[in-house]
């Protein structure tokens, strides 16, 4: 073999070397690896490692045609690192200023301001120990500022203006991931019953509350490693488990009828001053409700606008406060006494008696708002709303049916809302708490209290056939593809009345509107039948019922002989301009009147009788 | 064992040492080429992960301000600033049709086109108002 290129000493001392470093190197590897390994994994781990949590999107609630009530964006909070903020960018402060609506003196103290005084130490107050809440030790050298690398700028800055900002490319401005938060593009539009998220992300009431569950869908979360720069090294990445969306929430709330229940209600709190008003729309056959508002009200976008004392405008009255329903309260008299065959729709009554025997016992009949000159039937005891005359078919009930039909049509239980809003039961004490009066009082809806929602679903049980139906808003949970996960469907209650008892309180019910016969002509529309029922209940002030204080109402539903959609108009101590007393038939009526018209085209709900003037004119679609 | 047998074994030791060395050295290398693909690899799919997100972001936004502006407050605004004058219609200017508008259709379309009548010599529409019939 050839002689190799150097001495035998050379080499040898060559390869000894080489052995030595690799052997060094295993050695450090050994080291490292295996005997200083907990140590430095422990470390690596605290350094590098992060755990990323994905936040996941909200679902969006939707209303009855598919429009957004509550949906979610990601809203940017802008800030800026002054330690790194180059001087070539200053020209461009104004216009960053601009794009964020800050006053750029406000800007320039931010972005100038590079430092802040460390906070004050801690001290105990027995040995003078010094406590850094900054877990650094306390020492002669601690500073006593601070630099500052992250000062805000802006709150909530939108996408297309933060792309903007990017643009301007000015080192140091930068925003930290993005969160998403809620918005409701129709700002008050059913605020009550959409309820809203608050900034902590938690869900404070309405649907938003109810439905949080279905709404919020799972966050995500990947695993993964940072570097020095805390930018993470996506090659790095060990597990992902990607953020589920929510579902969406589809409501029952049409937006149109929703718009014009809230335009009414606003007409009327212009109008008549009240200090409430509540107006419920729902479907008669299914118990879906339509529209749902009171007033005052609340932007949903800035619920945190709404000072302490004016929390009110944020309880949805509809559900949560009670009122004594008034003359409304007498259809449960009626159908009662209906269908227990104790009387006949013709079947006459003396209503101007000022005294009645009772069991035995004389008992005092309650006031008139009008003087009646001969008995009335049973029909006018309902279209004349004549307070004698329901007591009088209280009295035929008694005591124990009364309570019972009461508590059939609804009062004094839940209506089984509170899912939704906590909702009151209202007031309806068991008969054998009432007083000698009473059974003269409570059929014309006096010592009763219910909520405006109990008493649309009183209404809705005439509606429905005599049946009492349950409140329902949720009509569909959807995934993101817009497939129905859950329907809601009708769900009855109970049955009340026969349907033949129902369509003839409901006749009853259609005379009210008729100009001379009812009290409320006011709400008649041509070509339609309009079964409602007027009531004005005086308000208690001071324990005593106010001739002053009224709470009208004007419930409803049409066409009588079919019906469509229920309509509840209640109006709490509104002022008729002209200066007389709030009645039902004057403060609420006109608004069913007009919210109904608009039902009419909107629906498409036919007419039962002829239109008067009608074709204006009309297209025959022949040519002769 | 004599002295070139000596150096040809050191000889070798020294070959495959260098060999060895450029081995490891090419496999070191192409592993760290390898991690260097798989982090830029990575990095680009988090750049089209973000950049997917910024567009649903955006998209969001754009939903959001579309569904503002077809608020009907928005709408009903609208209506009066630029003065279009749109109002709900009523029953009275509403001519309903009695039976199914599709028959009513496909009827005037069969009558239309078994006639021999062209269209200049076909009557005005008929307007009706209350019992008088004008022309």
């Amino acid at each position: 073999m050839a002689r190799g290129f150097g001495s035998n000493y050379r080499i040898v001392l060559l390869v000894a070397t080489v052995l030595a470093a690799f052997g060094g190197i295993g050695a450090r590897l050994v080291h490292l690896h295996v005997i200083d390994r907990e140590r430095l994994v422990t470390f690596v781990d605290k350094v590098r490692r992060q755990i990323v949590v994905e936040p996941a999107r909200r679902g969006d609630i939707l209303d009855g045609r598919g429009k957004f009530l509550a949906t979610s964006r990601s809203l940017i909070s802008l800030g800026v690192d002054p330690q790194v903020l180059r001087p070539e960018d200053e020209p461009k402060w104004p216009e960053l200023a601009r794009l964020i609506g800050l006053p750029l003196r406000e800007l320039e103290t931010i972005f100038r301001t590079k430092t802040r005084p460390v906070a004050p130490v801690a001290t105990s107050t027995t040995g003078g120990l010094v406590i850094d809440l900054d877990g650094d030790e306390p020492s002669e050298n601690t500073p006593t500022e601070r630099k500052i690398q992250w000062a805000k700028l802006a709150d909530s800055v939108e996408e297309s203006v933060y792309e903007q900002i990017v643009r301007l490319d000015i080192k140091g401005v930068y925003a930290p991931p993005r969160v998403y938060t809620r918005a409701y593009p129709n700002n008050e539009l059913a605020a009550h019953v959409v309820g809203y998220v608050n900034k902590e992300g938690v869900a404070v009431q309405g649907v938003e509350r109810w439905a949080d569950f279905y709404l919020r869908g799972q966050d995500g979360w990947r695993e993964s490693e940072k570097d020095g720069k805390r930018q993470e090294l996506a090659q790095f990445r060990a597990r992902e488990v990607a953020p589920s969306r929510g579902y969406d929430v589809m409501l029952s709330i049409d937006s149109v009828i929703q718009h014009r229940v809230e335009a009414e209600l606003s007409r009327i709190m212009t109008t008549f001053s009240p200090t409430k008003a509540t107006i419920i729309v729902s479907d008669a056959r299914t118990g879906f409700i339509l529209g749902l508002a009171n007033a005052p009200t609340f932007n949903l976008n800035a619920y945190g606008t709404v000072s302490g004392d004016d929390m009110n405008r944020m309880r949805n009255v509809a559900v949560a406060d009670v009122l004594e329903p008034g003359s409304t309260f007498k259809i449960v008299a009626a159908s009662g006494a209906l269908q227990e065959g104790l009387v006949q729709p013709s079947d006459t009554f003396d209503c101007t008696l000022e005294r009645i025997e009772y069991k035995g016992r004389s008992r005092d009949l309650p006031r008139e708002d009008h003087h009646f000159h001969h008995p009335l039937t049973v029909t006018e005891i309902i279209s004349r709303s004549s307070n004698k005359g329901a007591a009088q078919l209280g009295m035929l009930l008694q005591e124990k049916r009364l309570y019972e039909y009461a508590k059939a049509f609804g009062f004094g239980e839940y209506t089984g809302f509170s899912s939704i809003y906590p909702e009151s039961p209202g007031i309806f004490a068991h008969y054998s708490k009432w007083s000698g009066s009473d059974i003269t009082r409570i059929p014309m809806g006096h010592t009763v209290a219910a909520t405006p929602l109990q008493i649309h679903f009183a209404m809705g049980v005439i509606a429905s056939g005599g049946e009492l139906l349950r409140p329902q808003i949720v009509k569909e949970i959807r995934n993101e593809q817009g497939e129905a996960l859950y329907r809601f469907g009708k769900v009855v209650r109970r049955r009340v009345i026969s349907q033949a008892t129902a369509k003839t309180v409901a006749g009853m019910l259609s005379r009210v509107t008729v100009a001379g016969e009812g009290t409320a002509a006011e709400a008649a529309i041509p070509g339609y039948e309009i079964a409602a029922k007027t009531g004005t209940s005086q308000k208690i002030v001071d324990g005593k019922y106010s001739s002053q204080h009224h709470i009208a109402s004007f419930v409803g539903f049409f066409p009588a002989s079919r019906p469509e959609v229920v309509i509840s108009v209640i109006v709490d101590d509104g002022r008729s301009p002209a200066g007389g007393t709030g009645y039902g038939g004057v403060v609420a009526a006109p608004g069913f009147k007009r919210i109904a018209e608009h039902l009419i085209q909107y629906l498409d709900i036919k007419p039962t009788g002829p239109v008067p003037g009608r074709p204006l004119f009309a297209l025959e679609g022949v040519r002769p | 064992m004599n002295k070139s047998d000596n150096h040809a074994f050191v000889n070798q030791l020294l070959v495959y040492t260098l060999v060895m060395i450029c081995l490891s050295g090419s496999i070191g290398l192409g592993t760290v080429w390898m991690r260097h693909q798989i982090s830029v690899t990575a990095n680009s799919t988090r750049q089209m992960e973000s950049r997917i997100a910024q567009a649903e972001r955006s998209l969001a936004e754009t939903t959001i301000q579309v569904a503002a502006e077809e608020s009907l407050e928005v709408l009903t605004r609208r209506n009066s600033e630029w003065k279009l004058g749109l109002l709900p219609p009523v029953e009275s200017q509403v001519g309903r049709l009695a039976g199914s508008p599709e028959r009513r259709l496909a009827a005037l379309r069969n009558r239309e086109a078994f006639t021999d009548r062209t269209g200049a010599e076909t009557a005005p529409v008929v307007f009706a108002s209350g019992s008088r019939v004008r022309r």
